[in-house]
């Protein structure tokens, strides 16, 4: 009974955590999350996702061409930039349970209208 | 494990005292478990690191690894503006520019004040032209036009096309992968692992590290045959740190410098007993705008048009400085601008659009609201508060010595601005110096080679490279002259290692 409590009170607390922590999520990761925080976090609950990760889903060449600029903007493209081209990894610039900016945005006023 | 709280307050009192109590992990080859092993390992992935990398590979090494902290490549060499001082190339002899290392020299003694060193100096100059070929060699790409930077006697600024670092980090990370560098990033380098004797055996690296969570990650022992370059770059982004050294470096000026920039290979060699050189001495550059973070788009805006334009108070409505004096004096002066209440009150730089426009730096600046046009005198007078009369007087004045070829305000150097005169429309940005480099650091000798504070003797198996040395510039480094410098002690590094 002893154990059963414990247990029962280790998996809440387990719960309780995981859904303090998805309730910073974007919607549209919502299968994600149907799949389990594993999902993402192949390193460990507790670690970071590896870089990897979200290019599991994620294509680096579809995101460049995605968010291609013309002209006078072409090297900010911030999936292929001109400082660090196509290797900046996602976790550089986005947060799934954190707000973030794009890293770009430490030294330039760049516009990024649909930044998520 | 060391928290990077200890760190910066033993940092720091090291520095003060200069004194200091080894707290080093020192053991027996036999008592480590060793997770790697390479040939050379590099720490830090900059212009020094890669330089290193570059040429150990060309020497013949077969097992080169390059660790950087963060997630991207290039620290605070990739956010450069790609300029780099040379002197005696090929491209200055086509444009009949007559230059040579010694000249190079004597120009960063003079605004070394004294501090300089001249045998460190005359070793990287020396091997300038080495560095522009081999940067060539990696595929970087110079402008066909050199730029005039600040305390200079010759034109000797070669530009990469991208007009940033990037234009050197990233063809020179793609020849080091060609000769087989492994290269990865988030591991960041903890501390070194010594034998009894000192002797640098490896390094403690905190893999899958993301910056901010000191904690993330795990820590693995990567063992070095030949020897650890340490090339981790300057610590301008460190606030506590750099104002325990100048107490006016506190958060009220910005910062042009990578998240990364924080010191950790400095504090780690000084906690080996390494000589602390003129840690207090920590450049601003006078080049920067208060409206964007960073180096931005406004630094580059300034050193086009500083030679051509002035630099205006905005109480008085006259010139404060020589714009194109070292960069010390210009951020000191700078960063006197007050308004009556002793808050900052930028100073404007006023540049002719006519000449401006020649760089596509006034684009950008234009564009991302660091700059703003205006037809008239009058306009910006209006528009920023300040008397007009003077302001009249001190363009039509400035316009005279532009004629006459000569400036009695400030003595500035008027062969940059023959014919140029400061006419409307004006393109105008504020001026506010940021921290922006180190000249302070661990002491290294000519073969980069880093020096033990208690005997002047070499550390065995460890060398240093890059903003991470100290002692080169003394109190203040001339503009361009960074980049060749990093690279010169990363190619020397890699050849000491090579022989050793
Ligand atoms: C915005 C800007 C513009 C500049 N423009 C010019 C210019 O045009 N010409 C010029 O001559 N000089 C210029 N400078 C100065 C020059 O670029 C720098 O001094 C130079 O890039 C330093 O090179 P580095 O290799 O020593 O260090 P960095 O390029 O800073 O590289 C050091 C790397 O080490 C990493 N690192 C730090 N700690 C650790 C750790 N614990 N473990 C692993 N990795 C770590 C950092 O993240 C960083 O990536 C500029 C500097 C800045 C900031």
């Amino acid at each position: 009974m002893k154990l059963l409590n414990t247990l029962l009170v280790l998996t809440l607390g387990a719960c309780l955590a995981v859904s303090a922590q998805a309730r910073d999520k974007r919607d549209y990761h919502e299968m994600v999350y149907d799949s389990g925080c594993k999902t993402c976090h192949d390193q460990g609950l507790k670690s970071f996702p590896s870089d990897e990760s979200c290019l599991q889903c994620h294509d680096m060449a579809e995101l460049a061409e995605q968010t291609k600029r013309e002209g006078h903007d072409a090297k900010q493209n911030p999936h292929d930039s001109m400082h660090y081209g196509q290797e900046a990894p996602c976790m550089e610039c986005h947060g799934e349970h954190t707000k973030k900016q794009a890293l770009c945005m430490d030294c330039h006023n760049f516009d990024y209208p649909k930044f998520k | 494990m060391q928290t990077r709280r200890s760190f910066l307050k033993f940092g720091a009192g090291a520095a003060a005292v200069g004194a200091l109590a080894p707290l080093t992990v020192s053991a027996n080859s036999s008592d480590v478990k060793w997770h790697e092993k390479h040939e050379i390992v590099i720490v830090g992935s900059g212009f020094a690191g890669l330089a290193a990398a570059v040429e150990a590979g060309k020497l013949g090494a077969k097992d080169i690894l390059v660790i950087e902290k963060l997630g991207v490549y290039g620290g605070n060499s990739t956010l450069n503006a790609g300029q780099a001082c040379f002197a005696n190339t090929d491209l200055q002899k086509q444009l009949g520019i007559e230059d040579s290392a010694e000249l190079m020299v004597q120009d960063q003694l003079k605004s070394g004040r004294g501090y300089a060193s001249e045998e460190l100096l005359k070793h990287s100059a020396e091997l300038g032209p080495y560095i522009y070929q081999l940067t060539k060699d990696c595929g970087c790409v110079y402008r066909d036009h050199i730029i005039n930077t600040g305390g200079t006697s010759a034109t000797r600024s070669h530009q990469v096309v991208e007009r940033s670092g990037a234009g050197f980090i990233r063809p020179m990370l793609k020849t080091a992968r060609s000769y087989g560098v492994k290269t990865k990033t988030r591991h960041k380098f903890e501390h070194l692992i010594t034998a009894a004797d000192g002797t640098v055996l490896g390094i403690q690296v905190r893999k899958d590290y993301h910056f901010g969570h000191e904690d993330s990650g795990t820590l693995i022992n990567i063992k070095a045959e030949k020897g650890v370059l340490i090339a981790t770059g300057g610590f301008g982004a460190n606030v506590a740190f750099r104002q325990a050294l100048d107490p006016t470096l506190g958060n009220e000026v910005g910062c042009t410098n990578a998240r990364g920039a924080t010191g950790d290979g400095l504090i780690a060699m000084l906690s080996e007993g390494a000589m602390p050189v003129h840690l207090s001495f920590i450049q601003s550059g006078p080049w920067a705008s208060p409206d964007e973070g960073g180096f931005g788009y406004g630094a580059g805006f300034s050193l086009y048009n500083f030679p051509h334009s002035i630099a205006i108070d905005r109480n008085t409505g006259q010139r404060f400085m020589n714009e194109t004096a070292d960069r010390k004096t210009r951020a000191d002066l700078e960063v006197q601008r007050r308004d009556k209440d002793g808050k900052p009150n930028p100073a404007l730089l006023i540049a002719p659009k006519h000449e401006a426009q020649k760089d596509p730096s006034m684009e950008n600046v234009l564009r991302y609201n660091v700059a703003w046009e205006f037809d008239s005198v009058d306009a910006i007078a209006k528009h920023f508060e300040l008397p007009t009369k003077q302001l009249k007087k001190q363009i039509d004045d400035w316009n005279k010595y532009v004629k006459a070829g000569e400036d009695p305000q400030f003595g500035k150097r008027m062969n940059m601005s023959t014919g140029i005169y400061l006419t409307a429309p004006f393109i105008v940005q504020r001026l506010w110096p940021k921290v922006h480099y180190c000249q302070g650091g661990i002491q290294i000798n000519t073969k980069a080679e880093v020096i033990a504070a208690k005997n002047g003797q070499p550390i065995r198996k460890l060398y240093a490279a890059g903003e991470v040395s100290g002692g080169v510039h003394g109190v203040s480094r001339l503009g361009g002259c960074s980049t060749p410098e990093c690279m010169a002690f990363g190619v020397t590094a890699a050849r000491s290692m090579m022989k050793a």
